[in-house]
Formats: structure tokens, sequence, C-alpha cells
């Protein structure tokens, strides 16, 4: 009974290593690609282990002030969307969490609802809007736009923990002279740090992944992000694979390296996505 | 006799409620309500750069007459379904795997390992699939090595009417998966021991606890993911756009890479704009039950 018990206990393990292997296979391949001379990926049958071993893709990327600059973009851009979506956020949260009110209801419905918008159906007129304006090929209209659809989900999940902690905090540092706002930021926000590190990590993955609007709201090389900036070397006759793969490489390691970090948060981030209570 | 409170002291809650509300409230009015009702008011003309033409409800006779729109609503159904289905399937299973008697340190580790997919944008998941699902690709040389396809004869998975849906459903399955695995891990774990105790000591089998205990527990949390998960993968635009294109011939196209190539490429901004109001209903009928549930749920 105890030895059968033990068998299923090493199965398990033994599944989840080889299920893991699996399901990293794509990851591993896109590492693998990466170090290897163009030629040599598009050989048939495929070669497992690389013949040859260059990091001739990795110099190219990084020697390349075009993709180097998405780089930046894409960095100043998630972090924007990441403080401003924050900020708002917590705000609208607060008031949602601290005060009951008339609308309270009608206010929660609504940014539940805009969490289920077919993105695709605002670029239309964001497209007209932003030429209008002439904020056409810029990043602050990305940014903004990113905004929009982070900030209800920064809002609901920063709502409920901010629910979560007793009012009487604030109060007591309001009955000691602070203001509301310097009782938030006081007693509020350092103890809420663990939904703002998730909400923010979240929000940040989100802006850094995103295509759609980087793709209708921009033209110029030199505002484009790395999403529209991997796609690009998507070519029509030749294809650099290693160079994409690099590229890939290069783009996804930040966010696997702070996932690594705050894996914690993340999961948290990611479960408020879903319960919003 | 008492004089009644100031205006502002009656709404107090309000005036102070309000104050920190408008700012998200004004930019999610502006750039959501706003450009919504921009969408709906452009379905009912035939728009172009320079010009708009009433039409009433011609876009969307025309676009309910079209055969392409409803292969594309069919084909939108398919991979939301398959996608969500898999999903369901492979993040219960590792959930169940995880959840077993193990290594706590372990159970953590893999588990980070296998949200890693998650993390990648769809654009770059996708190019990565591109390449291993090129007719030179890791997938018909794993085949080919296996004994299932011969060397010659290479399957073009993205380029063939046949396979191109798959295809994208398959990377889809492969990225978006660890959502479902994390959220049932937690559900499982949310589970009380002592009712598995109970059944235990009630000679309950594997899957009679499975059955009776599991499955009804995880009922809430898995309505919930699969509902989200549907209304995500619907409106999926990444993973179809850069794999595919809308596949040879529309037979990968889904609403929304047809209303982006309507819009931007075919230019036809008013028929878009209907097609994309379609959508919004569709999506909007269905996540009302989800937002009905949610706001009772925090009440």
């Amino acid at each position: 009974m105890r030895a059968r018990r033990r068998a299923a206990h090493a199965a398990i393990y033994a599944i989840l290593i080889v299920v893991t292997l699996i399901m990293l296979f794509p990851v591993a391949w896109m590492l693998t690609v990466s170090v290897r001379p163009n030629v040599e990926v598009m050989k048939i049958p495929p070669d497992w282990i690389p013949a040859v071993f260059t990091l001739d893709a990795y110099v190219k990327v990084l020697s390349s002030g075009r993709y180097l600059r998405t780089f930046a973009n894409t960095y100043f851009v998630a972090l924007a969307v990441t403080l401003l979506s924050l900020f708002i956020g917590a705000m609208a949260a607060y008031a949602l969490a601290r005060f009951r009110f008339r609308g309270q209801r009608v206010v929660l419905m609504f940014l539940i609802t805009t969490q289920m918008f077919p993105l695709v159906l605002l670029c239309i007129p964001y497209f007209r809007m932003v030429v209008k304006i002439g904020l056409y090929d810029t990043l602050i209209s990305l940014i903004v736009v990113y905004v929009t659809f982070t900030l209800p989900f920064c809002v609901l999940m920063l709502r409920s923990y901010f629910a979560q902690i007793p009012k009487d905090m604030e109060e007591a540092a309001m009955v000691d002279g602070c203001s509301r706002v310097g009782a938030i930021v006081r007693t509020l926000l350092p103890m809420s740090y663990p939904a703002l590190i998730g909400a923010g990590l979240y929000t940040f993955l989100l802006a850094w992944n995103e295509f759609l609007f980087a793709v209708v709201l921009i033209e110029a090389w030199d505002k484009r992000v790395i999403t529209m900036a991997v796609y690009s070397l998507l070519a029509e006759f030749v294809t650099e694979w290693s160079m994409m793969m690099a590229f890939s490489v290069l783009a996804s390691a930040p966010l696997v390296i702070a996932f690594i970090f705050l894996q914690r948060y993340m999961v948290r981030g990611m479960t408020a996505g879903a319960i919003t209570s | 006799m008492k004089a009644k409170p100031s205006f502002r002291r009656r709404h107090r809650q309000e005036i102070q409620a309000y104050a920190y509300l408008w700012p998200a409230l004004l930019m999610l009015g502006a750039l959501m309500l706003y450009p919504l009702a921009q969408v709906v008011r452009m379905s009912f003309y035939e728009v172009s750069l320079q010009r708009e033409i009433w039409v009433g409800l011609g876009n969307y006779a025309q676009l309910l007459s079209t055969a392409l729109f409803w292969q594309t609503l069919w084909q939108t159904l398919l991979f939301t379904a398959g996608s969500v289905a898999l999903h369901l399937a492979i993040g219960l299973a590792l959930a169940l795997l995880l959840h077993a008697r193990i290594n706590v340190r372990f159970r953590d580790f893999m588990r980070g390992l296998l949200i890693i997919p998650w993390l990648f944008a769809p654009t770059v998941a996708g190019m990565i699939w591109v390449l291993m699902l090129a007719p030179f690709g890791v997938a018909n040389g794993f085949l080919a090595s296996i004994g299932l396809l011969s060397p010659e004869a290479t399957i073009n998975w993205l380029g063939s009417p046949e396979t191109s849906l798959l295809s994208v459903t398959a990377m889809n399955v492969w990225r978006a998966f660890p959502f479902f695995m994390v959220m049932l891990l937690a559900g499982l774990q949310a589970i009380p021991e002592e009712l598995y105790e109970a059944a235990d000591i009630d000679g309950a089998t594997g899957l009679g606890k499975f059955w009776y205990i599991t499955l009804p527990g995880l009922r809430g949390v898995i309505a919930t993911i699969v509902l989200l998960d549907s209304i995500w993968t619907f409106r999926a635009f990444d993973p179809v756009y850069v794999m595919t294109g809308g596949g040879p011939m529309n037979s990968s196209e889904v609403l929304a890479t047809a209303i982006y190539f309507d819009a931007f490429q075919k230019l036809k901004f008013g028929y878009a704009s209907a097609e994309a109001v379609v959508m919004f209903l569709i999506l909007f009928v269905v996540s009302a039950v989800y937002v009905r549930r949610a706001v009772r749920e925090i009440g």
C-alpha cells in the first residue's frame, strides 16, 4: 500500500517534469535558433543541436540603432502606462472602496464591462481621432490608448485590496491632523504594496505585449515598439530567423526576469484579473 | 425647526467619491463610450476618407448576406471553443498534478516554469510558432523523425486552408493555458481538506472524490475563467494576424482580423464599423452574464 503510494508520487514528479519539458520546448527552440547562422536554420532535416554556434544574430540586433530604439520606446510606453494606470486607478479604487454613494453600482458595472470590449472596435475611431488631433505616429497616443484598457483592471484589483484594509488606519491618521490625501499616502498605500506591485506588473506586461494599437497608430520606425519590430522581421522572401529569435529572446527577457523575482506578485495580478472580489 | 442640512452635507459621500473618481471616469468615458458611439454612428454610413453617405441599415444587410462573414464568424467560434476547451483540459490536468502532495519548493518551481509561455507577447509567441511550423521547421522534422511523415513531403501548416486555423489555435493554447492552470490550482487549494477526509472514511474511490468533491468545488472558478477566456479569445487579433494574416483564402480569418482588414486595407470604414458593432453585441450578451455575477459577488 505504502509502496503503491510512493510509486504514484514518483509518477507525478516524472509526469510534471516531462510535461514541463514539452511545454517549454518552443522557448528552448527559440534559444537554440537564436545562436545559429541563418542558413543553418532552414536546413532539412532540422538540427536539434546547433552545428554552428554563433552570437551573430544578437550582435546584429544590438548594433542596429533601429531595433534598439524600439526597446527604448517600449520601456518608455510601458512605464508611463503603468504609472498613469496605478495613479488614476488607485484614486478611483479608493473612492469605490471607501465611500458609499449614488451611482456606485453603475460605475462598477461600467468598469467590469469595459474589460470585455473588443479592442478592434476601438481602433477605427481611435485612428480617426488621432489623425484629426494630429497625434498620429506619436508615443503619447499609444500611452493614452493603452491606459484605457489597463485602467479598469487596476481599479478593480486595487479596490478589492483597499476594501480589505480597515478604515481605522486613515481615520486615526486624520484625527492626528493629516488631510485625507496625506492619510492615504501615509497609511493605506504602504500597506497596499502587494496589490500595487501586482497590478503594476500585470499592467506593464499588457503594455509591453500590446500589438494592435501599435500597428494602427504608429508608422515611423523611430516610434515603433518591439512587438511591431518582431513582426516586421518576417520578410517576404528570406526571413532572418536567427535574428528574429534573438530579438524575441531580448524582447521577452525583461518580463521573464521580472517574473522570476516577482512571481508571487505576478500570479496575484493574474488571478485578480479574473476574480475581482 | 431644524434647518435642512446643506446640499454639501447631504451629498458629502458623493462629492468626495467623485472627486477621486473623475479622472478615471473622464478617461474611460472619452476613450471608450465616445468611440463606441462613433463606431455605431459610422455603421450607418458608407465611410471613406473623403466623404460619408447615409445608408441606414445597408451595411448590416450587406454584412449578414455575405457568406464570408458567416464563415469568419464560424471560424471565430471554432477558434474560441477549441482554445478554451484545451485550455481547460490542460490547465485542469496540470493543476491536479501540482496539487498533489509533492514538495512545496518543487511545486512552486514547476508552476513558475509552466507559467512562462503566458509571459510571451502573442506576437512573439506567434513568430516562434511560425518558425516551428514552417515547411522546414521542427514540427515537420519531428513528424519525419518518428516516421509519420516522409522526408520529401512536408505539411505546410500555416499555408494550407485545412490546417491554418488549427495551427493558430495550437499556438493560442500553448500561450494561454497557464492562466487556467494557476486559477484552477488556487481553486483546488481552496477546497477544504475535511471533505476529502470524510469521503475517505466513507470509503470513496479516487474517481468518486473527484466527481463529487473536486469538480463541484471548482464549479465557480471554472465558470468564471471559461467565460473570461471565451471573451478574450473571441476578440483576439494578434495570433491570427501575425501567423497567417487571415490564412490562405480566409481559412483562418477571425472577426477581429476581418474588421481590421475591412477598415484599414479595404478602407470600408462603414462596413467595418457594422461588423464591429455585431461583434460587440455578441460579446456584450456573453459578458452581461459575467458582469451580473461579478457585481453580485462584490455586492
